[in-house]
């Protein structure tokens, strides 16, 4: 089901506007209700998301892929001006009230309480990844591994293209 | 410090260029505040931390901020859009190629796309766990973690809700050890 350039850009909008805690956070919302939109089937949200470990910049560059869904290439620049409008308006208006804002009370009482805040969002967003994303045993031992390289330290765009190979592998076995 | 604005889209095009797999907040601090001396340290930590209770990517808030407090409204864009349009690019033209050459079940390209999206589950588990040990220091820390696990991972509430609960419980437990100095 297509669905029109402001449709998009408004939904997209609202999750640009929630998304606190940094990374994905949002990411589970996004799976939601792009879901029942009916813009995305499950594997093309989880195709959306690895494709968008292949690009530089943030790897939110994703809604790109689910706005093309969507309603084509508008769309995709649609999905991207919701996504990143809200933030880029404050980062800009910051530059006239960070000194107000650095010595504030509640900014610094907002900036520690996002902290745990931000873990228990990830971590929702690592469920819903694996629910979207792991089809197989196989796979939930590739993310396994792929967890233990990065945390220990080795390149992420080598555990990624590594990700790459064994799928290769495992489709030709 | 004021930049001129060919100049700074120049250099926030380059960071975009370069920062792949997360790695963005490294790659504006190298370029702007090592390589070019834009901006000092103390002034990068700062607004770092001021721009992660804004939403959206920390990496694209840092580029705008930094833009703007360096070449005006007009940096502010020009930075964003530096970072963002090579990622940008190659974004639609791997979607475009997804969706015109049909990625279909069993395909080579489906195969591949399955490992890299394992990889990415790791990459996500990896840097929230970098993160635990600074982040869970306390007991109403993990506890308030936990909370938002449980709203928004398990029973699937509205993120909207899920803050709307979340962040003024969180301001509650803070409150007191953020006065002062």
């Amino acid at each position: 089901m297509a669905g029109s350039l402001p449709e998009v850009f408004l939904t997209f909008l609202r999750f640009g506007v929630l998304s606190f805690g940094g990374g994905m956070a949002n990411l589970p919302e996004m799976s939601r209700v792009l879901l029942a939109n009916g813009w995305l089937t499950r594997r093309e949200f989880a195709d959306g998301f690895a494709l968008g470990q292949f690009v530089p910049g943030p790897n939110m560059l994703a809604v790109l892929f689910y706005g093309l869904s969507a309603a084509g290439v508008g769309g995709a620049f649609a999905a991207m001006l919701g996504m990143f409008l809200p933030g880029a308006v404050g980062a800009i208006a910051l530059v006239w009230g960070w000194e107000w804002m650095q010595k504030a009370h509640w900014s610094r009482a907002l900036r520690r309480a996002l902290v745990p805040v931000g873990i228990g969002l990830s971590a929702s967003t690592v469920l819903v990844l694996a629910q979207v994303s792991l089809g197989s045993l196989v796979w939930f031992v590739v993310a396994g591994v792929a967890t233990f390289l990065i945390y220990r330290g080795v390149n992420v765009l080598a555990v990624i293209a590594g990700g790459a190979a064994l799928g290769l592998l495992v489709g030709v076995l | 410090m004021k930049v001129p604005l060919g100049k700074l889209f120049l250099a926030f095009l380059e960071v975009g260029l370069v920062a792949f797999g997360g790695g963005g907040n490294a790659q504006i601090y190298s370029a702007i505040v090592l390589r070019r001396g834009w901006m000092n340290d103390r002034e990068f930590l700062e607004t770092t931390a001021l721009c992660r209770i804004l939403p959206g990517p920390v990496f694209a808030n840092l580029a705008a901020h930094m833009g703007a407090r360096l070449g005006g409204v007009m940096g502010g864009i020009l930075a964003l859009l530096g970072v963002l349009t090579p990622g940008a690019t190659l974004m639609i033209v791997l979607s475009l190629a997804y969706f015109h050459l049909g990625v279909l079940p069993g395909s080579w390209a489906q195969n591949a796309l399955e490992g890299v999206a394992a990889a990415a589950v790791g990459l996500i588990l990896a840097t929230s766990l970098r993160q635990v040990p600074a982040a869970l220091d306390s007991l109403k820390a993990v506890l308030l973690a936990l909370l938002v696990f449980v709203m928004y991972g398990l029973l699937h509430w509205s993120l909207l809700l899920v803050l709307l609960l979340a962040v003024p419980l969180g301001l509650t437990l803070y409150w007191k050890e953020s006065r002062g100095g």
